[in-house]
């Protein structure tokens, strides 16, 4: 290699490099603030009818329900159901779960989806689902430590599952 | 009177001296860009992940192996693409630097090559099981029932068997066919981890400028190889419609194959240049030979001489008239075009005495601006040397020849006798400094010659060689 091959190979590799760096600093950026949308729509549907609206007036009386704590749990018409999470978008993919409440208790939680982005995040999601799901299942609620190694889909995971949680208004 | 004078008449040897040098350093800097567009190329690999945000995701030691793992991946594989277009026979790359050096370069790229997809493999499994706080074998199962992965552990079989293959001690033990069909594999190996490469990672996700970059590459090597390696090569055949017209014995062993075809200028082959020939009778259509043209071809006639090497080649000597040839080519840069200095030495040793002959025909020469030597171990070895002295007289080249064998346990390429008068390459050539010297022959033979054009103190650029160990 000639001098000026390899001046040349060195100029032009370390400029395509600084620009990658410069592309890539600026996608993590902006990326790395998880941004969650909305929700959609789609929850008014999956909440379907057996949502029983009595307790709408409850999650305003759950604030009181403090002083009125002797009355409050048997009064408050326990709440039953379906409550879909915002979706919550990643770089590997957006995330959504669902909580089936049955007697303001939450019996399960459902992935409606997870970090798909590529194969690799599918297998790191399926790896780390299952241990939420446990987890979010004995703490009721989303206040669970993340899977180590998925911590972008425990972000997530979590973030959807405590909004769900919020519009089940249900307090732990 | 204000007729003017007609313009110089003495400045044509001294444009085409300058035209040489502009044309030789023009093409040096297309080499050079050439090489830096190969090594761009591969910083642009490590860029894809750069820009994807790859760094960000290094927190801990899995996630570094992975990172590594990625772009040895990226890296590795912009190689093997690269190694693709090297061995396509570009016209560029063949004009710019010759086959043969982009085929050395292709070699040196091989080991390197598979190490880094090797590497690629073994850091994604180590940093990913170390992430999933699993342990290696479990990793490579769960790898390997990951959609497209199979494929991908099939392309790096192949590689390793390509790889092996091309080791020179292994090499040796398979014939050129069984080992090109082997090699041929490549193109398999570098196909079948294309999907794995699109889906399971998220440097090459579906939407992003970096796929597109990606299957561009993919393109350009696939499509090079398709047009330059298969598509013209078949068309030219075809075309041109070569058939075997006689065979000629020249000497014991050695033979000129009289070709007959259509158009056959049109291929505008040059002095110097070969083609890799294909005769299709039931014994040797399987066998594709490099051979020169040892003459420059007519618009219906070409004629390549061929001495006796392998059982392939002798069996040439038992062709038919009337044969079909398919030929790809010309390829070559042992051509006058390729000069850069006002003066010409040519060295020939037996069989290569065909594209010395060419070049001698195709150049056009002042009396005394070449020189020409050829040599030989006895006097079964001056074939064409007739044809030779007969174009370095009608040029007004200097013709000298060398006959006898070399002294035992010496490495010179010259014969004893030679040697003993006191004969160097610089008493031959006495102006080499100021030459570019041409030299074909047996590859030990050519080294040695060129060893002493070099410390004589010519440089590389005034050194052309043509050999077809490739």
């Amino acid at each position: 290699m000639t001098k000026r091959a390899l001046l040349l190979s060195v100029l032009s590799s370390t400029a395509i490099l600084v620009t990658g760096w410069q592309l890539g600093s600026q996608a993590t950026s902006s990326v790395t603030a998880t941004v969650s949308p909305a929700e959609p729509a789609g929850s008014a549907g999956s909440a379907p009818a057996p949502t029983p609206l009595p307790s709408s007036s409850s999650s305003s009386g759950g604030t009181s329900s403090g002083t009125a704590s002797p009355s409050a749990s048997p009064t408050t018409a326990a709440v039953s159901g379906t409550f879909t999470g915002d979706s919550v978008q990643t770089r590997y993919g957006a995330v959504q779960v669902q909580i089936t409440v049955a007697s303001g208790t939450i019996s399960e939680v459902t992935a409606l989806h997870l970090t798909d982005a590529d194969g690799r995040s599918v297998s790191i999601s399926n790896r780390a689902a299952p241990v939420l799901r446990q987890e979010a299942l004995a703490a009721q609620s989303a206040q669970v430590q993340g899977v180590s190694g998925a911590t972008y889909t425990s972000q997530a995971y979590l973030t959807s599952l405590q909004s769900a949680i919020d519009q089940a208004g249900i307090t732990p | 009177m204000s007729v003017r004078t007609a313009p110089e008449v003495a400045a044509p040897p001294h444009t085409t001296d300058r035209t040489r040098r502009v044309r030789s350093l023009r093409r040096a800097r297309a080499a050079d860009v050439l090489v830096a567009v190969c090594w761009s190329s591969v910083a642009a690999a490590v860029s894809l992940y750069l820009a994807y945000g790859g760094l960000a995701e290094v927190t801990d030691v899995g996630s570094a192996l992975t990172a590594a793992g990625v772009i040895t991946g990226l890296v590795g594989t912009d190689l093997i693409l690269i190694m693709l277009v090297l061995a396509a026979r570009l016209p560029l790359i063949d004009r710019l630097v010759g086959q043969d050096t982009a085929m050395a370069f292709h070699r040196q790229l091989g080991k390197p090559a598979l190490y880094l997809i090797l590497a690629h493999g073994v850091l994604l499994t180590i940093g990913y099981a170390l992430a999933d706080g699993s342990t290696v074998v479990a990793e490579t199962v769960s790898l390997f029932q990951s959609p497209d992965m199979p494929l991908a552990y099939l392309g790096v079989g192949l590689l390793v068997a390509v790889v092996v293959t091309s080791l020179v001690a292994v090499r040796r033990r398979f014939s050129y066919e069984a080992w090109h069909l082997v090699h041929l594999l490549s193109y398999a190996a570098v196909l079948v981890a294309l999907p794995h490469q699109l889906s399971a990672g998220g440097v090459l996700a579906e939407g992003t400028v970096q796929r597109v970059y990606w299957i561009a590459l993919y393109v350009l090597a696939f499509g090079s190889i398709a047009v330059f390696r298969f598509g013209l090569p078949a068309l030219r055949s075809l075309r041109h419609g070569v058939r075997v017209a006689a065979i000629e014995p020249v000497a014991p062993g050695v033979v000129s194959l009289h070709l007959v075809g259509r158009d056959l200028d049109r291929l505008q082959t040059v002095g110097g240049q070969y083609a890799i020939w294909r005769f299709w009778s039931g014994k040797t259509w399987w066998h594709a030979h490099p051979l020169s043209f040892s003459a420059v071809p007519t618009s219906t006639t070409a004629r390549i001489t061929v001495r006796s090497l392998g059982a392939g080649s002798d069996s040439l000597s038992r062709l038919r008239p009337g044969t079909r040839v398919s030929l790809e080519g010309p390829y070559g840069i042992f051509t006058d075009a390729h000069r850069t200095s006002p003066k010409l030495a040519l060295v020939a040793a037996g069989i290569g005495i065909t594209p010395v002959r060419s070049l001698l025909e195709h150049s056009e020469l002042r009396p005394g601006e070449a020189t020409v030597l050829l040599r030989g171990t006895d006097s079964t070895q001056t074939y064409l040397w007739d044809e030779v002295g007969v174009l370095s007289a009608a040029r007004g080249a200097t013709l000298y020849s060398m006959v006898g064998p070399r002294p035992p346990g010496l490495a010179t390429w010259m014969s004893a006798e030679a040697l003993g008068r006191g004969v160097t390459i610089t008493s031959v050539f006495p102006e080499l400094l100021d030459s570019d010297l041409y030299v074909c022959g047996p590859q030990v033979w050519t080294d040695l010659v060129v060893r002493d054009a070099k410390a004589a103190g010519l440089p590389d650029r005034q050194i052309h060689v043509e050999r077809f160990d490739w």
